[in-house]
């Protein structure tokens, strides 16, 4: 390798230098500036395949309005980033409900134009899902997993996460997702292991958590980061009882895993279109974020991908084989917990919010 | 050209490249970032009180360390011997190797964690192998534990270990062990008290970059660790991701920054400074101990040196081989541990060829469908040819202004080279994220945000101080009278640079442009946040994947990129490997 390097290092050098000054012409090129195209993020992967087909090809054919799909992740830091910096390079951005939950009252994103919204398409979108900084995109669920091998169909099956937690009835290795980021953790699910009915889980009792998760620790594996590692899990068979989001299993049992989802107690999530403040385009993004959360468009899109729709109006135009693997579907709703973004953004003892306080908790309680 | 030759007689000056990149990409902005932590202007250290007041960070902090010094340690016991025995290698075996050692390098390393899940898992290879052999009755829970989190990071840091020993290596003269062995050491002796001192130049570039990565580590031990497995690292990026608190994330980097620093201390900061540092190194390792055995065990040394040396020169005229004993176990240790480094990048080779949905060890039907995924989609080639774009250019423009920097350093006073060694390697000390977020700052002044010029500077930074590192351990070794030969001989300090320094550091000089090519062409943290997302790499692409789903496309992704280096391999043995006259005005051509 080093015999030779002299000659490499040249044939390198000569050959970058014509790349060097291909880069200088490229500072000159921040075309975003300059156009009115509509810069959204829609996510990488089938999601962001699906949000292309489904919203911006058929919004760029009804209002001649480019849009410019972009396939990157994006991070509340990319958000404050920008928007402190006054270099907002995305017209409409793809967050989470905890993320919104903290750009929302920082002032880091625009306010909905809800004035430009259909009555009927309005009344469709649930409450939850209309936020003054956001719009509900799609719904997910933490639910229960179970591998069919473990737990065949004849045998009795857990069903609530106390069965869940009992260990002696249902032994098994369980998987259960970290709690290190705070707002997101198997939180809702611990108290109602211990007792703690559906509809009287927030306020949460932190102590009460923790002392509910001490009796599962040690029999869990693994505590999963993010969707593509529960996934993974599920397909090698780690463990016999999962909390995973329902998409990922759907996938697997698509193709034919030997698992099954339980919906009894799930937790409801859900993600939002907004508009980082100071958008260049922030006009025509909220005539983008209208026309994505209509129920025939999110109807579209959640036969692409098994997302649930935030407008329930779409459940009339989704075939019924297809509405039953939605984690939004009517049934489903009427015993799942949606997830409380106020609770997680109240301030608690200590000046912290309950969402600071449990992710705090979660890293001392983890190592012990 | 007459600014340049004035550099090169102020030796500190050849610095001044560097530190200007790094200034103005990252050092303004960390010091920003630093008085952030500190709440200016009322200044008050409430943010590091905040932070080592939570029992948790400081237990984070302590596994952190220990874990890194662990893996640290396990690279030094496999990456000494195993640079030892590729120096000792013919110049083609040697070539070979060191391009297998590489190759685990060029591949993702999110693929690679994927590997190790496939390998380590419940129902991965191991675990199928024992179980079918009936050595076993139930799966051994090998994945998810600290032992797999280090041999994940082991297998990551390992080429990092390894080459800057192997191009410092290469510069000792053989013959001074020749020398030893004639005068009657014991071939361990002769190793201990003369090769060892003058590799250990290398060996301390190796362990400073390996730990000073460890410190760093995340994505691998949240995914291969255990319930406890929690990195610094970890914490910081969760927080970023849940509330983004600037004040307290930059308060815990500057606290891993502190630990860095310590470790420079302890491990000696002074990259050039061998001689006196290394004999006596050596020289106490050699009095610790029990004294009185030590005593004894000379005595009977020196007693028998006169007949080890007869002996010596009767051996040095047999031809052939030393004991063949020895040569076997040589083989057989650089056949486990390229076993060891290869074995993942294999795996991923067979799975991109699955029929399957997903990434799926053995796969169930074979085909190429995920190899035309990637060629027929512009998004995938587009971003591969802009990340190899960025990579070069990162690669000449590191390498260069590294080697300045290295080079400078080397001629300067001590105290001075330690603070300026400790700037220099901060963009690799601190997370990613904190990095990223630094140059994000910095890069807006310019109005370089979104731009390939841009995320060329930010890997730089990084890449810089890879460079700096490596050929300052060449430079160690580098005796100095040559260059005064030269100059007596009325050549100018350009001349002598190009005709007698540059030809002797070659190796560290080469091995510093690979690894800034692989800093620049796997980085995703930072390339995310100041690419305003307009500039497309390979590795954000391949992140927007996995993050969504784990579609074999970037395990045939992967396999291209082990293609690469063999690739390069085939061109030289075609070529021959024969050296060709040396091509005139090489690095003014390149400066100017």
């Amino acid at each position: 390798m080093m015999s030779s390097s002299i000659n490499r290092r040249r044939l390198v050098q000569a050959s970058s230098s014509v790349l060097m000054l291909g880069t200088l012409n490229s500072i000159t090129g921040r075309s975003w500036a300059a156009s009115n195209e509509l810069r959204v993020s829609v996510g990488g992967g089938e999601w962001g395949k699906a949000n292309i087909e489904a919203y911006v090809k058929p919004f760029q054919a009804e209002t001649g309005i480019k849009v410019n799909p972009i396939t990157d992740d994006s991070t509340i830091a990319q958000l404050e980033l920008m928007v402190t910096t006054k270099n907002v390079t995305l017209d409409v951005i793809n967050l989470g409900a905890p993320s919104v939950a903290i750009a929302g009252p920082r002032g880091q994103l625009e306010q909905i134009d809800y004035s430009i919204y259909k009555k009927d398409e309005l009344d469709g979108i649930l409450d939850f899902a209309k936020e003054p900084f956001a719009v509900g995109s799609l719904m997910y669920a933490n639910v229960m997993v179970y591998n069919t091998e473990k737990f065949p169909a004849g045998k009795p099956r857990p069903t609530t996460w106390a069965e869940f937690w009992d260990v002696k009835r249902f032994p098994g290795v369980r998987v259960l997702p970290t709690g290190q980021r705070g707002v997101e953790g198997p939180w809702e699910e611990a108290l109602m292991a211990d007792g703690v009915p559906l509809n009287a889980v927030y306020p949460m009792d932190i102590d009460r958590i923790f002392k509910s998760l001490d009796k599962i620790k040690p029999h869990t594996r693994k505590w999963w980061g993010v969707g593509s590692e529960i996934q993974q899990i599920m397909h090698d068979k780690t463990a016999d009882l999962v909390n995973a989001f329902d998409g990922r299993a759907s996938q697997l049992i698509n193709q034919g895993a030997p698992l099954e989802i339980n919906r009894n107690q799930a937790k409801l999530r859900w993600d939002y279109w907004a508009i980082p403040k100071g958008s260049p385009n922030a006009a025509n993004a909220q005539k983008f974020i209208e026309f994505a959360t209509r129920a025939d468009r999110q109807a579209v899109f959640a036969q692409l991908m098994n997302y649930g729709p935030t407008n329930r109006n779409a459940f009339k135009l989704i075939p019924e084989k297809v509405a039953r693997k939605l984690a939004s579907h009517p049934d489903y709703m009427a015993i799942s917990l949606p997830w409380n973004a106020k609770w997680y953004s109240e301030i608690g003892a200590g000046g912290l919010t309950n969402g600071e306080q449990l992710r705090q908790r979660w890293n001392e309680w983890v190592l012990l | 050209m007459q600014t340049l030759q004035k550099l090169g007689r102020m030796p500190i000056g050849l610095t001044v490249p560097a530190l200007t990149i790094l200034l103005v990409v990252f050092g303004l902005p960390i010091v920003l970032l630093f008085l952030t932590s500190v709440n200016a202007p009322a200044l008050s250290l409430s943010n590091y009180q905040a932070f080592l007041r939570q029992p948790a960070n400081v237990r984070v902090l302590f596994q952190t360390i220990q874990v890194s010094v662990v893996a640290t340690a396990i690279c030094l016991i496999i990456g000494y011997p195993m640079a030892y025995l590729i120096t000792a290698a013919s110049k083609r075996v040697r070539m070979v190797l060191l391009v297998l050692v590489i190759i685990p390098y060029l591949t993702s390393l999110l693929v690679r964690t994927y590997a190790w899940i496939v390998i380590l898992g419940d129902s991965g290879l191991i675990n199928n192998l024992l179980l079918s052999t009936g050595l076993i009755s139930s799966p051994l829970s090998l994945i998810y534990s600290r032992m797999a989190v280090y041999i994940g990071m082991v297998h990551i840091m390992l080429p990092v270990m390894i080459l800057p020993l192997v191009s410092v290596m290469m510069g000792i003269d053989k013959s001074l062990v020749a020398a030893a062995r004639s005068m009657g050491a014991p071939p361990f002796a002769a190793f201990w008290r003369v090769f060892l001192p003058l590799s250990l130049p290398g060996l301390r570039s190796g362990l400073l970059l390996v730990f000073v990565f460890c410190l760093g580590f995340y994505i691998t031990p949240a995914a291969l660790g255990g319930l406890r497995d929690a990195m610094l690292s970890t914490l910081i990026a969760a927080q970023v991701a849940s509330s983004f608190n600037m004040a307290q994330t930059a308060a815990s980097a500057f606290i891993l920054l502190g630990i860095a620093a310590v470790m420079l201390s302890v491990l000696g900061l002074d990259l050039a400074d061998t001689k006196t540092h290394g004999t006596r190194l050596a020289r106490k390792s050699w009095r610790s101990g029990l004294p009185s055995f030590r005593a004894l065990t000379r005595d009977l040394n020196e007693l028998a040196s006169p007949y080890r040396a007869k002996r010596w020169t009767a051996k040095l005229y047999q031809a052939g081989g030393s004991s063949g004993l020895w040569t076997t176990l040589g083989t057989l240790f650089v056949l486990l541990v390229m076993l060891y480094l290869l074995f993942p990048s294999v795996v991923v080779i067979i799975m991109s060829f699955s029929g399957g949905e997903f990434l799926e060890f053995p796969p169930s039907t074979l085909s190429l469908k995920w190899y035309s995924s990637f060629f027929g989609d512009p998004s995938w080639t587009g971003a591969a040819w802009m990340s190899i774009q960025i990579g070069v250019a990162v690669a000449v423009l590191s390498t260069i202004v590294g080697t300045l920097a290295a080079y400078g350093l080397n001629r300067t006073f001590p105290r001075l080279r330690s603070f300026l060694t400790l700037i220099i390697l901060a963009p690799i000390t601190f997370p990613s994220i904190v990095v990223g977020i630094a140059a994000y700052f910095g890069l807006l002044n310019l109005g370089l945000i979104g731009t390939k010029t841009g995320i060329i500077l930010t890997h730089s930074i990084g890449a810089i101080a890879y460079v700096v590192v490596i050929v300052s351990a060449t430079l160690a070794n580098f005796d100095r009278r040559l260059e005064q030969a030269a100059k007596s001989m009325r050549a100018g300090p350009l001349q002598t640079f190009r005709r007698v320094t540059l030809p002797l550091i070659r190796p560290g000089v080469m091995g510093g442009a690979l690894f800034a090519f692989i800093h620049s062409f796997d980085e995703v943290v930072k390339t995310s946040l100041v690419s305003g997302f307009s500039v497309r790499t390979l590795p954000l692409k391949m992140w927007e994947n996995i993050r969504n789903q784990i579609d074999p496309t970037i395990a045939a992704v992967a396999s291209l990129l082990i293609l690469l280096p063999l690739l390069w391999l085939l061109v030289l043995y075609v070529t021959g490997w024969r050296p060709r006259p040396r091509a005139q005005n090489v690095l003014p051509d390149a400066v100017s």
